[in-house]
């Protein structure tokens, strides 16, 4: 008892040096740990105001200046009226990631909310099992996706071009026809989205499934006693209950469609002729494979602002309406 | 969990240490560690590219050199191509490579700030003229001098598998008496087949991947008396009436119905697959894919050949790059030994004959080329013999890879493709390979 | 239960044909989309066991004529694919990178949501910055840093610059502050160590965001792709979404190999989530929207 006292009475008096020991412990290490990462944002910073490649010597500050020159500016004004191979692929790029990000969103939107609706309006104890198979494609390697779905393109023995035949359709090279499109969007492009939608959809179907549990049920319950069709629950009670998981959604989608890689550059690698090539893919190009690292360096500091942007929207959208 | 901490701010520290000390080159270099001061052998690190043809060629040519000098030690380290490039160039920056660097000839004008020049007394570069084909020693010049031994003549122009199963199915003469291109594309013409949508399931003459199109694009201009590089070769000069010519030749050839670039190109149906899946009747590429295509589809039941294209008009003139052959680092510590391992592999002409058996490679020493030995071991390269006269070096390009892969290649496919027009195409040749000059 | 009032026998009737037929159709599209989900799959299951030649086919087969476990076979005993090496190699780095980053964001997540320190504010402030700051535009300099480390071709170099992940620190740090402090004090009152606090009541009570961290964590190292090409250059380093677009490269034509190598490399993730499965969904729950 009174060695309990005794410990509590140092304990007392340590207290709130015991808790800020404990907080430097943690800060310390992490504070130099991040340090790193602002050493490493101020670099990617600075790259991209200089024309640096790693096989050339370089200046004596992390090979910045000497035969990697300063330019300042230029590699902004080069991709704005520039008429370079990078700056030609870079705006190229840049038009085909916003095709990309603009139709998956409300391709995924109208797949996904509808299909999260009906199954947690159904109810049966087979739920587990369909949420589980729409689960499974996200959890697969964009690589294996990418294979797989190429195999279905293939323009002779994939299944596809099978299936057009059959109905006495023309055979479509997916992956290699410059001239085919449809909507202004040129097929490859169709091809991979196709792709990532498959992918990606059972990701945002989980989220709405979690935010449809979250509504309760005696709103539906009264709305369809009071005579509303299960289409206008949908529409009156439901939507709006769940509009910012919508937001979320929405600007998850964009932001991850606006990074995408993976799949295209297994896929297409940006073919045919420059019509799947997306930002990312640019990026990764001219940094490991030309090794143009500061106009990457650019590139990615564009992207940035497109996705900083888009985050900006978010958070201020889902400000204004965030509780329910 | 403290231990656990520390271990982290010692990561940090090691971070930041490594991380100050900017780019100068570091003062221990990984490479050429002798074991004991003085005792054992002299280690010797050479970096290639991974290919399994060429990797065997190595490992004779180190087996040789090792019997003959007990006391040095060489080490193969190999990467695949693609990321060969990745680590080179971030190796080279950090002095971490190896002793001896695999190189293709063309880069030599990318790297030479980090190469060691070859010293006078192994090798002048009028020597090095005088032994080797002019295409493959011309890359490791760089403003007269020179920077490494070429073992291979990358010859990309001219070269076509033959499938002679689908020749004498379709009633052709075997093998195919070629006097000019149009012989050629006849019989392309017959061996082209489509199905009953349209789709091109046989190309007659696949010439519509990536090295081929660019090296018969370039190899015409020269036939036809025209060059890509202006007088001082300070710039590119793509919008000439004899490379319009050769576009309005190879438009031609597809509009006649050879090959179908839509179905046929460098990503899809590119030619080695297509080739041994029996897709192919004429497939133009250089000889490293017979090796390559035995290798990946050994189940490829059709008769088939190596064989040369005529000109397209006059001499078989044509632009090579300088294939793959050897440097050294100046960060090494034994460059002698390096050096005399690499006149050893290059230079003699029974060692470098061996080499370029083992890898299906034409020789760069026409001394080797005309050998009896190549001929018995790979039958195709007397029947180079004529052409291999005529290749002349690519030229230094600031970045060759994306002049031709990102460049010609893929405007030349489009106006196959008919998206878009031989003016547009030879106008953005022109103004966007002449930007890759800063 | 909240219904004060019963229905009318006539709407009670409509409402079940209504719900019949809605039922009946709502199964019909789940089904439907079921199947274009499994389509995929059925196919890569079904290629893997044909033969390359019958893989070249057209029109395509669908089941295979003669089912043949030759593909795999060549797999298991192709010298130049040591597969349990990649294996190893994947599983390094996602369990490595998974308890680092629970340990950090356990650890940061706990410091931010409980202590008071000069500068919080503007840490915090950090985060939320690197939170939004896409992975791309630190990619080159980081890559430059391992570089000059010589960490590239290191699996250390998959895992240095992943130590903590800002958005587990949030996620924790909302869980966080729902601990109540009372908990916290008897603790110190009784003469625990803030590590002791941590490691003994704070982590316990994690479990739920921890776990759903973690599966979401392994899950995306295990799948990475972009940033272990870039650092893994060497063959016997790679992780298998690399080693998979390599196999493709290097066996272009054979439909049937790829497909079984497409196969082991996919399956193994795919059944530890049905094991796991519901966490994921519980997750996105407390994460997702509310993070």
């Amino acid at each position: 008892m009174s060695l309990g006292f005794a410990r509590k009475r140092t304990s007392n008096g340590g207290l709130a040096s015991a808790k800020s020991r404990f907080v430097a412990s943690v800060t310390i290490p992490l504070l130099l740990y991040e340090s790193l990462g602002v050493f490493i944002l101020g670099w990617a910073f600075a790259l991209m105001f200089f024309d640096y490649s790693p096989g050339r010597l370089g200046g004596p500050i992390l090979g910045l200046g000497g035969s990697n020159p300063f330019v300042g500016l230029g590699n902004f004004i080069e991709m704005v009226k520039g008429t370079s191979v990078e700056a030609n692929l870079f705006r190229i790029s840049l038009k085909n990631t916003l095709i990309f990000a603009v139709v998956i969103l409300p391709l995924n939107l109208a797949i996904t909310l509808p299909l999260a609706w009906l199954l947690e309006s159904i109810g049966s104890r087979f739920r587990a099992l369909y949420r589980t198979i729409y689960f499974l494609p996200v959890l697969t390697s964009s690589v294996g996706v990418a294979l797989i779905w190429m195999t279905m393109y293939d323009p002779q023995a994939g299944w596809i071009n099978a299936i057009i035949r059959f109905f006495g359709g023309t055979p479509v090279s997916w992956l290699s026809d410059p001239r085919a499109g449809f909507a202004n969007v040129s097929v490859a492009m169709w091809a991979v989205i196709l792709a990532y939608l498959w992918q990606d959809y059972g990701y945002n179907m989980v989220i709405f499934i979690a935010a449809l549990q979250g509504i309760p049920l005696e709103l539906k319950e009264a709305a369809m006693i009071d005579g509303a069709s299960p289409w206008q629950v949908f529409l009156r009670i439901t939507i709006p209950l769940i509009r910012p998981t919508m937001l979320f959604v929405c600007v998850m989608t964009m932001l991850s469609s606006f990074q995408v890689f993976d799949i295209i550059q297994v896929m297409t690698n940006g073919d045919p002729g420059y019509q799947t090539q997306v930002l990312m893919l640019d990026i990764y190009k001219n940094a490991f494979r030309y090794q143009n690292m500061g106009w990457a360096a650019a590139e990615s500091f564009v992207l940035f602002l497109i996705v900083m942007g888009v985050t900006l929207i978010q958070m201020r959208l889902l400000r204004t309406n965030w509780e329910y | 969990m403290k231990r656990k901490l520390f271990a982290l701010i010692a990561i940090l520290a090691f971070v930041l240490a490594a991380c100050g000390g900017g780019t100068e080159i570091s003062d221990e270099p990984a490479s050429g560690e002798t074991t004991g001061g003085g005792q054992g052998p002299t280690v010797i690190r050479i970096w290639v590219h991974t290919n399994n043809a060429f990797i065997a060629g190595y490992d004779a040519l180190i087996a040789a050199y090792e019997a003959e000098h007990p006391e040095v030690d060489i080490q193969l380290e190999n990467f695949d191509y693609e990321l060969y490039l990745q680590t080179l160039q971030t190796a080279m920056p950090a002095g971490e490579e190896a002793d001896i660097l695999q190189l293709f000839g063309t880069w030599t004008s990318q790297y030479y700030e980090r190469l060691a020049p070859v010293p006078a007394e192994v090798m002048t570069v009028a020597q090095a003229q005088e032994l080797f084909y002019a295409a493959p020693i011309g890359g490791y010049i760089v403003d007269g001098v020179l920077y490494g031994m070429p073992q291979e003549f990358n010859c990309e122009y001219g070269g076509v598998l033959v499938n002679k199963t689908l020749y004498e199915a379709a009633g052709l003469t075997y093998p195919p008496q070629w006097e000019t291109m149009d012989d050629v594309i006849a019989d392309a013409l017959v061996l082209a087949q489509s199905d009953n949508t349209g789709m091109m399931t046989t190309a007659g003459f696949h010439f519509t991947s990536a090295d081929p199109t660019v090296a018969s694009f370039l190899a015409g201009i020269r036939q036809r008396g025209g060059d890509y590089w202006n007088a001082d070769q300070t710039g590119f000069t793509f919008n000439t009436p004899e490379a319009r010519a050769q576009l309005e030749w190879m438009a031609g050839a597809v509009d006649a119905g050879v090959v179908d670039p839509i179905v046929f190109n460098d990503s899809t149906n590119f030619v080695i697959d297509a080739f041994f899946q029996g897709k192919v009747g004429i497939g133009y590429i250089g000889t490293w894919a017979i090796a390559e295509g035995q290798a990946n589809f050994p189940d490829f039941a059709d008769e088939w050949d190596y064989f040369y294209l005529p000109a397209i008009e006059g001499d078989p003139v044509f632009v090579a790059d300088s294939g793959w052959g050897l440097t050294v680092s100046p960060n090494s510590e034994h460059q002698d030994i390096a050096w005399d391992f690499i006149l050893f592999a290059t230079a003699s002409v029974d060692n470098a004959a061996q080499w370029n058996i083992a890898s299906g490679t034409i020789p760069a020493m026409p001394a080797v080329a005309e050998s009896a030995e190549i001929a018995e071991a790979m039958p195709w390269i007397p029947k180079a013999l004529d052409i291999l006269p005529y290749g002349q070096y690519l030229g230094n390009m600031p970045d060759r890879d994306l002049v031709v892969y990102e460049i010609i290649y893929p405007h030349i496919l489009n106006v196959l493709q008919g998206v878009e027009t031989i003016d547009q195409a030879l106008e953005t040749i022109d103004a966007e390979a002449n930007s890759t000059f800063r | 239960m909240t219904a004060t009032t019963l229905p009318s026998p006539r709407t009670a009737r409509q409402i079940h044909w209504g719900k019949f037929f809605s039922r009946l159709l709502g199964y019909l599209v789940l089904t439907l989309g079921l199947s274009l989900t499994l389509l995929p799959f059925i196919m890569m299951i079904l290629s893997s066991f044909k033969t390359n030649l019958e893989t070249l086919r057209v029109p395509p087969t669908f089941w295979p004529e003669n089912p043949t476990i030759d593909n795999y076979l060549r797999i298991f005993n192709d010298p130049d694919l040591p597969l349990l090496r990649f294996y190893a190699n994947s599983a390094f780095v996602a369990i490595f990178n998974v308890v680092t980053t629970l340990f950090t964001s356990a650890l940061i997540g706990y410091l931010f949501a409980k202590f008071e320190f000069r500068g919080k504010k503007l840490l915090f402030g950090w985060f939320l910055t690197m939170m939004m700051i896409p992975t791309q535009i630190t990619m080159i300099p980081s890559y430059v840093i391992l570089a000059r480390l010589g960490l590239i071709n290191s699996l250390w170099g998959l895992v240095i610059f992943s130590a903590v992940d800002a958005f587990g620190i949030f996620m924790i740090r909302q869980f966080c502050q729902t601990l109540p402090n009372e908990l916290l004090d008897a603790a110190r009152i009784d003469g625990a160590s803030e590590w002791q606090i941590f490691l003994r009541i704070v982590i316990p009570q994690l479990g739920a965001p921890l776990a759903t961290l973690g599966i979401l964590a392994f899950m995306n190292n295990w799948n990475a792709y972009l940033w272990p090409m870039i650092v893994l250059q060497r063959l016997e380093v790679r992780t298998l979404p690399i080693i998979l677009t390599w196999f493709n490269s290097t066996h272009t034509g054979q439909g049937g190999l790829v497909m079984a190598a497409t196969v082991l490399i996919i399956l193994p993730i795919l059944i530890v989530f049905v094991f796991f499965q519901r966490w994921i969904v519980q997750g996105f729950t407390m994460s997702g929207i509310k993070g």
